[in-house]
């Protein structure tokens, strides 16, 4: 009998239209699977149990009575819990909102739901997508899946762990400055930021709105692309939702890669002053030369320095999410976490114009990384610089002092851009590096990251728990 | 950036006393270790724009 909770998002589509598992069978093997394997990560909150299994017969009733609706119908799939979920607690991982029960759900969970999707529940976050995890918050700290004394990335780091201790088939995170992309790369799970503007964050709680993207991590590429397809699209809700064209991004994830062009940015993981891991390198090097013997052709290309955008969204994101928790942090400071406050509260010190000077920079960037990509059609670079801290290390308040983040650029640009898993390294943490397309151009970014994984056998590794 | 005199820790107090918020000596301190580290990395960010070189209101990745 197959584990019906390793299948993959478009295996089990397959099985539940030709009638041979049912969406309550999925359900319930990972309702049981999260109450075996979840005390030992922490990644649920909230686990709705009786809403999901409800879901689940009702997919089933759909189904056999000839409705289907796309690739989402019957998938357990979970939320961070910074969206909002009608009649369902919303915390944001805080002690201010730990009894926030909103009335409607965010826009992206009406669009899972009326997909067919099935909510398994809400997972663990750093704080408002912003703090760390720390133990003066009312919700444990999620751990690694692959080694529980590390740190399992952030801020989407329940939706990283769950998805890679099979604990659902799909989850949402968000990505600011590299929300998804960081769990996904540390839990060894795939990940996409959209495009700004692709993807609704109506019902998400703001960290950063010029920034703020909603997006899926899954096991595979193409079980993140399925997701999105049921995202995608103009919510007149969101100030920053696009109108773009209906891609099948199902269909894109099968496309072919020959030809393919793709900038190698290495001057932003392999320099002088901060450097990925002998292991990491290795793994890119070699994602590299699979990449080429698809057939895609990848080269060196210079683009702007990676500290640009780093202090550029910096700045940004610290100011924003000031803006947005300012009156919490005067009338109820002690209700923040202390790493959570202490960055909120240094957004206060930013005058109006280094904010605008950070803005205008960004401005900036955008066009001279739209000009290093001329003649390109993805960018590949490192996702992480290497293993996740271990919880037992002091835990930095200002981390953006250390080493610039490799995600940070396109959250500054905009642009699409996937974490793909390329290996294990000798500690066992999980390796890998990003794709980004241009704008609105997910579909290639998916195309190479789904040939990539189909030519290696990464997909087959998970973490024993 | 044009504001790129940093702080000391009494100019800073000083500052902070104008924010607003409710803060101790110690969240004080830390935040001008922040702020000052902050300040360092905006050095990369640009001093001098055309004064009508415009920042996006409403950030859209295609434009």
């Amino acid at each position: 009998m197959t584990d019906l909770t390793t299948l993959g998002i478009a295996e089990a589509g397959r099985l539940m239209a030709r009638g041979e598992i049912t969406s309550s069978a999925l359900t319930e093997a990972f309702l049981k699977r999260i109450e075996a394997i979840d005390p030992k990560i922490h990644s649920y909150i909230t686990v709705t149990a009786d809403v999901a299994r409800n879901a689940a017969h009702q997919a089933d009733r759909e189904i056999k009575g000839g409705l289907r609706r796309g690739p989402m119908h019957g998938i357990p799939v979970a939320l961070k819990d910074i969206y909002e979920t009608a009649g369902i607690r919303t915390t944001g991982h805080s002690h201010l909102k730990a009894d926030y029960v909103p009335a409607i759900d965010a826009e992206t969970v009406r669009r899972l739901k009326d997909a067919g999707a099935i909510i398994l529940g809400k997972l663990g976050t750093h704080e408002f997508a912003n703090g760390a995890m720390t133990p003066d918050q009312p919700f444990p700290a999620v751990l690694n899946p692959w080694n529980v004394a590390h740190q399992p990335g952030g801020s989407s780091s329940g939706s990283g762990a769950a998805v890679a201790a099979a604990l659902c088939m799909g989850a949402m995170g968000s990505d600011t400055g590299g929300s998804i992309r960081n769990p996904a790369g540390y839990c060894g799970t795939a990940g996409i930021k959209p495009t700004y503007g692709l993807v609704s964050r109506c019902g998400i709680f703001p960290l950063a709105f010029s920034l703020d993207t909603a997006g899926p991590l899954a096991w595979t590429v193409e079980d993140c692309a399925l997701m999105l397809d049921v995202l995608a699209g103009y919510d007149p809700n969101d100030q920053g939702s696009a109108k773009s064209e209906t891609v099948d991004y199902g269909a894109a994830a099968h496309g072919a890669i020959e030809g393919m062009r793709i900038a190698l940015a290495r001057s932003w993981y392999e320099a002088e002053d901060a450097s990925v891991t002998p292991d990491m390198k290795e793994g890119i090097d070699e994602a590299v030369r699979v990449l080429k013997d698809l057939g895609a052709v990848v080269e060196d290309v210079v683009f702007p320095d990676i500290w640009d955008y780093h202090i550029c969204g910096r700045v940004i994101i610290t100011t924003e999410a000031h803006a947005i928790h300012r009156q919490d942090l005067i009338a109820t400071p002690e209700k923040f976490g202390y790493t959570t406050r202490r960055r909120f509260q240094l957004g206060a010190f930013i005058s109006a114009e280094q904010y605008i000077g950070a803005l205008r920079f960004r401005r900036q960037l955008h066009q001279d990384t739209r000009a290093a990509m001329r003649g390109y059609d993805l960018v590949m670079t490192a996702n992480h610089w290497g293993a996740p801290e271990a919880f037992a290390e002091p835990q930095p308040v200002f981390h953006f002092l250390d080493k610039p983040s490799l995600t940070m650029p396109f959250n500054v640009t905009g642009q699409p851009a996937l974490t793909v898993c390329c290996g294990y390294g000798g500690d066992g943490f999980p390796l890998s590096f990003q794709l980004a397309g241009h704008a609105f151009d997910e579909a290639s970014v998916f195309a190479a990251g789904a040939a990539y994984e189909r030519a290696t056998s990464w997909r087959m590794h998970r973490p024993k728990l | 950036m044009s504001s790129p005199k940093t702080p000391t820790l009494e100019e800073f107090r000083a500052r902070a006393a104008l924010t607003g918020l409710t803060l101790t000596a110690e969240d004080i301190e830390h935040l001008h270790k922040g702020y000052v580290g902050l300040l360092g990395l905006m050095d990369r960010i640009p001093s001098t724009w055309a004064w009508a070189a415009e920042p996006p209101h409403v950030f859209r990745a295609d434009k």
